[in-house]
């Protein structure tokens, strides 16, 4: 029994050639993954906003966010000219939120920024070479996780007076031990990998393998950390100022006017309502955002 | 079983001496010491026979061992801001509203949370799915002194329905337990729904289903008892957060409670009171810990011979 070809040799019933298949990198599927969640970008698109308010808070506001360029007017209501009132001490209150936004954002990233700068290298060590130094570090997190960040927060906060870096500071000291499991589970998980033992078989040692191999390797984890870091940061900023030991007045923190709302707020609703919504609303945009980008970036990592 | 126990009882044991010695020196590390010169204008003899009299004129590790030698026989000083009593007797008196609310709001939070994570995994993407996601998130992202003014807001404010602040009457009690509810609920709700998903996703529940077992069955009998674990161990980080949200939620309603004095005691620079109230709470995190470490082993056959926790 003859075998027919499986390509016939007429060449007009040959199918036409495929199409070039683009090659899809994970980024590209990740980002998919990250618009088909309607909660994530949301939060993105919320975020983006405030951010843009932020950077362009002078341009978008009556007057400096400390001038007292109301005082007749203090304590009024929202209106045409005072979005959000004017408060106690003749502020425009948009213009102390919208000022408030930059203080959040910036305390939220640059004590991610810290927290990724710690993380990164301990996670790194203790993921690759294992053994005692796993051991100390993993030691020194369950340390970190029996102490509750805010009560240490409030110690450390009372013992240096508050203040802006200081904010930064403990916020970094507790954010950090997140990114560091991160990225030591994703470091553990690929120093097994061939290339990793053809580099070591090649003679790279252990610093060079970790920084040229596996940290580019972790980068999605690396980014999930620094994202999910922003909000507890801006969260510890709010609760100390709120308690008094955090950022000193006069910068306007959402935190310190939500305290100073509640004593206003039988009668003044607006200094109460704004500071806690737009706490509230930032938080919220911000971790959504995170959740969706950890989910997007790696799946198996689950929505836990 | 033992072995595990006690090795975890060292680890918690060792972790809580340096927590106890990282606390007390960074508490004496404050600059300003209750009877500084600016707070209390007194002659120098004077000043220095407060010192030794509190015993603070002592070198740091003899301080240390002396007020550790107190607390094993409880007794932790007196609180600098009220010195009729003793700390012990102050706490005494304040755990009771931080008892009463928190438990209140756990004993309801949880449950109800479970209840919430339970029906979003049964009926997955129906409106209780979206509403247990929506709690989760919303009780888990946003402080709870945010949630507390919300409520504060809303019912006391604009509403009118319930008194905002004060402990006594029981109608003052209900913002502040909603709000400590809020946390519990958050956690219970999402973790039940993962490990009800992650569990109803394994290839046994298919067999008992191919077995023709009714579903009310495979869900009490056979899912129930295999999600158990994550939740025993999601205890620990929601007392945490619990008993740190505390602090806020007695603030925001003016409850006398444990929270209000841990304040009260870092305005005042209260040492004894602030060291007792520190080293209390790391204790109760350090069995916390403990508690839901053993039970884990207990309910995990893997670990409870021999390897430790992941």
């Amino acid at each position: 029994m003859t075998v027919r070809p499986l390509k016939t040799a007429d060449p007009a019933l040959a199918a036409p050639a495929p199409p070039v298949r683009r090659q899809r990198g994970p980024l590209w599927l990740g980002w998919r993954r990250f618009l088909a969640n309607r909660a994530a970008v949301a939060g993105g698109a919320v975020l983006s906003v405030i951010l843009a308010m932020a950077i362009l808070a002078p341009l978008i506001t009556p007057a400096g966010p400390n001038a007292q360029a109301f005082l007749a007017d203090a304590l009024a209501f929202p209106s045409a000219a005072h979005w959000f009132g004017v408060d106690d001490l003749g502020r425009d209150f948009f213009t102390r939120i919208v000022y408030g936004a930059r203080v959040s954002l910036t305390i939220g990233f640059a004590a991610a920024a810290f927290s990724v700068l710690i993380g990164i290298p301990l996670g790194a060590a203790a993921g690759y070479f294992g053994g005692s130094i796993d051991w100390v570090i993993m030691r020194l997190i369950e340390i970190f996780s029996v102490i509750p960040p805010l009560l240490a927060a409030m110690l450390l906060g009372a013992l240096v007076g508050g203040g802006f870096w200081m904010i930064v500071f403990i916020a970094a000291l507790f954010g950090w031990v997140q990114v560091c499991l991160l990225v030591r589970a994703q470091i553990k998980a690929f120093k097994e990998k061939e290339f990793v033992r053809a580099a070591q078989a090649l003679g790279a040692g252990p610093v060079y393998i970790i920084f040229r191999h596996l940290i580019p390797n972790s980068v999605s984890p690396i980014i999930v950390g620094f994202v999910l870091a922003i909000p507890l940061a801006m969260m510890l900023e709010a609760s100390l100022s709120f308690l008094g030991v955090g950022v000193p007045p006069p910068t306007p923190s959402w935190g310190q006017m939500i305290n100073t709302g509640m004593n206003f707020m039988y009668f003044y609703w607006h200094l109460a309502v704004f500071p806690t919504v737009a706490l509230a609303v930032t938080v919220l945009a911000t971790s959504l955002f995170g959740d969706g980008l950890r989910d997007a970036l790696d799946p198996t990592m689950g929505g836990r | 079983m033992i072995g595990y126990i006690l090795r975890r009882l060292v680890s918690v044991a060792v972790t809580f001496f340096i927590v106890s010695v990282l606390i007390f020196s960074m508490m004496h590390a404050i600059p300003g010491g209750p009877f500084d010169a600016g707070d209390m204008p007194v002659p120098e003899e004077v000043r220095q026979k407060l010192l030794a009299q509190y015993g603070l004129d002592e070198p740091l590790y003899v301080q240390y061992l002396k007020y550790m030698w107190g607390v094993l026989r409880l007794d932790f000083g007196v609180p600098f801001q009220s010195p009729g009593e003793t700390v012990l007797e102050l706490l005494g008196r304040a755990w009771v509203p931080s008892l009463v609310l928190g438990g209140l709001g756990v004993l309801i939070g949880a449950p109800l949370g479970m209840l919430l994570g339970m029906a979003a995994a049964l009926k997955r993407n129906s409106w209780i799915d979206y509403l247990a996601s929506a709690v989760a998130t919303l009780g888990l992202t946003i402080p709870v002194f945010v949630t507390s003014m919300l409520l504060i807001l809303t019912f006391s404010v604009w509403l009118g329905w319930l008194p905002s602040s004060g402990w006594g009457a029981p109608e003052r009690w209900i913002l502040p337990i909603v709000a400590y509810a809020t946390i519990p609920m958050a956690t219970y709700a999402r973790y039940t729904r993962s490990a009800m998903l992650d569990t109803l996703n394994k290839p046994f529940v298919t067999v008992l289903r191919a077995k023709g077992l009714p579903e009310r069955q495979i869900v009490f009998k056979h899912v129930l008892r295999n999600s158990a674990i994550p939740l025993v161990t999601v205890f620990l980080p929601m007392f945490i957060g619990t008993a740190t949200g505390s602090i806020f939620v007695e603030a925001m309603f003016r409850v006398p409670g444990l929270g209000s004095f841990f304040v009260s005691s870092i305005r005042t620079r209260d040492y004894p009171l602030e060291m007792a109230l520190m080293l209390m709470l790391t204790l109760m995190f350090c069995l916390a810990y403990l508690l839901s470490d053993i039970l884990y082993a207990w309910l995990n056959p893997r670990i409870r011979h021999g390897g430790g926790r992941e």
